[in-house]
């Protein structure tokens, strides 16, 4: 019993301590956007909290529409986050547990997709936009990602372990319409995934940076990561302003964090799977 | 200012309207009546530089707005780019920093500026020669103009120097008295002569080049690296290496300010501008400590500049205006002269150079009056011929260096590996 | 609404509809685009219309340059090195969260593992280069500190090394940092496994007298099955196209004798810095077929099989 307490304390010791390596880079963020770029380019770099916060907020605020920058990308991340969930429940759904023509290539398709690097598709992807009016629209953000192949496939994985077949066969032999299997049977067993692919959404569009870089041209409609990145030259980046913008920027992902581990969590005690 | 606002539709109604008008009157025109938005884009610190012209411009079209688009200065290459490509979304003014001038003016997306009605030939012996140059593409065409440039100068610190006692003149004589005085400064005071012995190669490759040469190719796309040009290159690095003079520590990282605040490093070779960034941010503590010089052995090259461009693509008369921006932000004299003392964006223009400011004693440099040097080093540049592969080639001299100078890699083997790598990819 | 009614065999294609119709739109164009660019030359800033067809030429170029199968290796290097280390911490990692920490600390450590998968990269880029430079960083500190403690010093180096700078050092040095950022993502995704294997499983094994290790080979390991698949297939398509750290901690360029070089650096490099689209978009299908291959493989060796399918 005693050597297992030992090696038990040794794990959590280890556990522990592989954290805190873990939350340093984290820590270092916000200090850093307390310090003037001159200090932060300092070797070693200053490890507490400084004063120059209000100073680099006010760089960049001078240098760009913060604040509606973040505005963009929380509606931008939100209608992606909702519509991505519901898109590819119900595509995981199917792929499964139906069986259909083309089932197979239609999944080599879908994971096709995500093998392309993307800036490969910098110029089409542009050229669409352009063709469908969408520049400077943040549907443009939004929709192309909402079928993503990762959730899909994500969505696809979970429903083969956490959807019992006899359970969706005993709802069809009651009546219940395919759609309202989905709706009723089908989505609430997969609430555990779909905080995990809403919390993997939501950070994909909050740093996807490529997307904007293509569609948006002014720097009024620019979500965080491009406006941010303006910041940024070979010669003369305000580092100062960019943490603290990169701190700013962090704070909605980490509420969001805390929120959707909670239901993680709740997932577990309720036991919402059989 | 607030009457002279209109609903957007009848806005839009008069702006086709004007357009047209213009297209009928030809160039010249003037457009007043209609709110037109220009848009121009633009990297840190560009931007802000064109954003502090807006009043002047105001001034002179109440009725014309600009908009700055900013990207990171990577991002706004790609962009413009992609913009080229498709010719849809254009700015009407683009900044573009000297590395790509070269590259989009080879294409024939950019306005050519030579041709009329801009017939910009003729401004040629208003701008510092080599930049001038450098906006040409390889068809005699003018693809930009140039807006500030970045002399070569060596920065060192008079300090260590004393203290070492080494005279200034030693580090400017000639390459061979740089890097012995380098060796005393070493043995003496402990700091290291340079930063990288990278810094000593990208400018011997850059001087005494023959007419008709670029850096890596010449016109013909033959591979220029085999030649004595390159092989004291390496071979210099290689002594600083060596001799355990250079920090080896890479540009604008942390390693590379700390060490000018620490004085570990005792020179640096770069654009004049440099001095203006170790001022405000990478060592405000030296202040007084530095001076400026010209490149050893009489060197003259330049790093860095920006450039403004005309997109083909874009409607007759935002042509007009923004060639008339153009002109505001390289060829007045006060907006060069701002943006030199706000953004130390050293000007292209001959005429700005004139003014006073560049007698002034700079506080950083012990007080030195260092413009007026750095003004006779920029005459003393000279353009350098662009060829489409030179990134590729950059990197393929860089890698080779340094298994010359890690691995000990024969500096004629490792030279004759870079060709026939370049060799492969000349004509693509 | 009865006359409404889905049948089964149409409700697969109403599920998959809304991704079909945004596939055909935003997925299918640019694969047919890129795959006409791999058979042209171009120079983008002349326009569309300055494309020239080269037939295979783009293809053989590709194959036949040493820089595109540097780039391969380089990148098969850092995924296996990054790639194994994540999904072998990461599983018993989630298991131990999972059974031996009370709800309130285990929300903590989550958190904790998560947070680097969320911070920023320009942040992560300043951190890890002030962490691992040559004389002033921490890393090399933290080395010369165990190098003075006796028994230790032959374990570690006795001069700083420069992380950043030599070839040889730059490919572990992103490794660890691609670890370091996803390894508590692959944890999140184990733990939601977890989260779906039925208590009872556990206790009717530990009255069989099952050992914990038993339970984790027998009962775990079996049920976390097609989430192994589903995060290594990820950290396959992920590794193979890495592309963001070693493009921030390299400045974009590669790091020093191209040892930083991945793939999709080179795309990029190619297409962007070397303004050659055709033969970038060449070696991008180059790299398609490599990694459809590779999840192949995973699909072969770690698909779900039996009851769970």
């Amino acid at each position: 019993m005693g050597d297992t307490t030992v090696s038990r304390l040794g794990a959590y010791a280890m556990v522990a301590a592989g954290g805190l390596i873990m939350l340093a880079p984290f820590y270092f963020m916000f200090v850093f956007a307390t310090h003037a770029r001159t200090d932060i380019f300092r070797l070693p770099p200053p490890l507490l909290f400084g004063h120059d916060l209000p100073g680099n907020v006010a760089i960049l605020i001078s240098r760009m529409p913060f604040w509606r920058n973040l505005g963009w990308s929380l509606y931008v991340a939100l209608f992606s986050t909702v519509l991505t969930l519901l898109f590819c429940s119900m595509g995981g759904y199917a792929f499964a547990r139906f069986e259909f023509r083309f089932k197979q290539s239609l999944f080599a398709l879908v994971m096709g997709t995500l093998l392309v690097p993307s800036f490969m598709n910098m110029i089409p992807t542009f050229m669409i936009m352009d063709a469908l009016g969408w520049i400077d629209q943040p549907r443009a953000l939004y929709l192309p990602g909402a079928a993503s192949a990762f959730g899909i496939f994500l969505m696809r994985q979970f429903v083969a372990t956490a959807v019992p077949k006899d359970l969706i066969e005993a709802a069809r032999m009651d009546g219940c319409s395919e759609l309202g299997i989905y709706f009723r049977i089908v989505l609430p067993l997969l609430k555990p995934a779909l905080g995990t692919l809403a919390l993997i959404t939501f950070i994909a569009s909050w740093n996807n940076f490529i997307g904007p870089l293509i569609v948006m041209r002014s720097p009024e409609m620019y979500t965080l990561p491009l406006a941010l990145r303006s910041l940024q030259s070979p010669v003369g980046t305000e580092w100062g302003a960019l943490m603290a913008g990169s701190a700013i920027a962090t704070l909605p992902l980490l509420v969001l964090f805390v929120l959707s581990s909670r239901q993680l969590i709740s997932g577990l005690t309720t036991g919402a799977v059989k | 200012m607030a009457a002279r606002r209109r609903d957007p539709a009848r806005g839009a109604v008069l702006q086709v309207l004007a357009g047209g008008l213009v297209f009928v009157l030809g160039w010249g025109a003037m457009v007043a009546e209609a709110r037109d938005t220009l848009v121009v884009a633009a990297f840190p610190a560009v931007d802000a530089i064109v954003q502090e012209a807006l009043p002047a411009w105001h001034a002179r079209h109440p009725d014309v707005d600009i908009k700055v688009v900013s990207r990171q200065f990577a991002d706004h290459h790609t962009a413009m780019t992609t913009a080229l490509s498709t010719a849809s979304y254009l700015p009407d003014l683009m900044a573009l920093e000297v590395g790509y001038v070269g590259r989009f003016a080879r294409g024939h997306g950019l306005e050519n500026l030579a041709a009329p009605p801009y017939a910009a030939m003729a401004l040629a012996d208003r701008f510092v020669p080599y930049a001038f140059h450098q906006g040409m593409g390889p068809e005699g065409n003018l693809a930009a103009l140039p807006s500030d440039i970045g002399p070569g100068t060596l920065l060192y610190r008079n300090d260590l120097l004393s203290k070492a006692g080494v005279a200034p003149a030693e580090l400017t004589r000639s390459w061979e008295s740089y890097i012995a005085a380098g060796t005393r400064i070493k043995a003496r005071t402990g700091s290291y002569l340079m930063a990288n012995a990278r810094d000593i190669k990208d400018i011997l490759i850059r001087t005494d080049l023959a007419a008709g040469e670029g850096l890596y190719f010449d016109r013909d796309s033959r591979v220029l690296v085999q030649s004595p040009r390159f092989e004291r290159a390496f071979e210099l690095a290689r002594q600083v290496r060596s001799g355990k003079l250079d920090a080896r520590v890479s540009s604008w990282s942390n390693d590379w300010s700390e060490g000018f605040r620490r004085g570990t490093i005792a020179t640096q070779m770069s654009g004049a501008w440099l001095a203006g960034h170790l001022a405000n941010w990478l060592a405000p503590e030296t202040r007084g400590l530095w001076r400026a010089a010209p490149l050893p052995g009489g060197a003259a090259v330049a790093f860095g500049g920006t450039f403004f461009a005309i997109p083909r693509g874009i409607s007759a008369s935002h042509k007009v205006l923004a060639w008339e921006l153009v002109q505001m932000l390289t060829l007045d004299r006060d907006l060069q002269l701002q943006a030199f003392r706000m953004h130390d964006a050293f000007p292209a223009l001959l005429a700005a150079q004139q003014d006073p400011f560049f007698d002034a004693p700079l506080p950083f440099l012990g007080g030195q009056p260092a413009r007026q040097l750095w003004r006779q080093l920029a005459l003393r540049v000279s353009a350098v011929e662009v060829h489409k592969q030179d990134a590729f080639a950059e990197e393929v001299i860089n890698t080779e260096l340094d298994k010359v100078l890690d691995q000990g890699k024969d500096i004629r083997v490792a030279l004759a590996d870079a060709a026939t790598l370049l060799q492969g990819r000349a004509r693509r | 609404m009865r006359g409404l009614r889905l049948s089964p065999g149409m409700a697969p294609y109403v599920l998959l509809s809304p991704f079909l119709l945004l596939f055909a739109v935003f997925g299918l164009f640019p694969l047919l685009f890129s795959l006409y660019l791999a058979f042209q030359v171009w120079e983008p800033t002349d326009g569309l219309a300055a494309m020239h067809f080269v037939g295979l030429d783009n293809f053989r170029f590709a194959l036949g340059d040493a820089w595109f199968w540097k780039s391969l290796r380089n990148t098969v290097w850092m995924a296996l090195a990054s790639g194994i280390p994540q999904h072998a911490v990461a599983i018993p990692l989630a298991c131990f969260l999972q059974a031996a920490f009370r709800q309130r600390w285990r929300d903590l450590m989550i958190g904790a593992f998560f947070l680097p998968y969320i911070t920023s990269t320009v942040a992560i880029a300043i951190m890890f280069s002030s962490l691992f430079s040559t004389d002033f960083g921490l890393v090399n500190l933290g080395l010369a500190t165990l190098h003075g403690l006796p028994g230790l010093s032959w374990l570690t180096p006795d001069h700083p090394i420069d992380w950043l700078g030599r070839p040889e050092n730059i490919k572990p040095a992103i490794s660890l940092i691609v670890f370091w950022r996803y390894v508590g993502f692959n944890m999140v995704l184990y733990l939601a496994a977890l989260q779906t294997i039925p208590a009872d499983l556990y206790e009717a094994a530990a009255m069989d007298g099952a050992s914990h290790l038993q339970q984790f080979r027998h009962i775990t390991l079996p049920s976390l099955r097609p989430m192994i698949y589903f995060a290594v297939t990820l950290s396959v398509i992920g590794g193979l196209q890495l592309f963001e750290e070693p493009f921030i901690l390299t400045g974009g360029r590669g790091g020093s004798d191209q040892a930083g070089m991945s793939t999709a650096i080179y795309l990029y490099r190619m297409a962007f810095d070397f303004n050659d689209f055709g033969a970038a978009s060449a070696m991008s299908w180059l790299l398609f077929f490599m990694v459809a291959g590779l999840t192949w493989l995973t699909n072969r060796a770690l698909r779900p099989q039996g009851p769970a399918q």
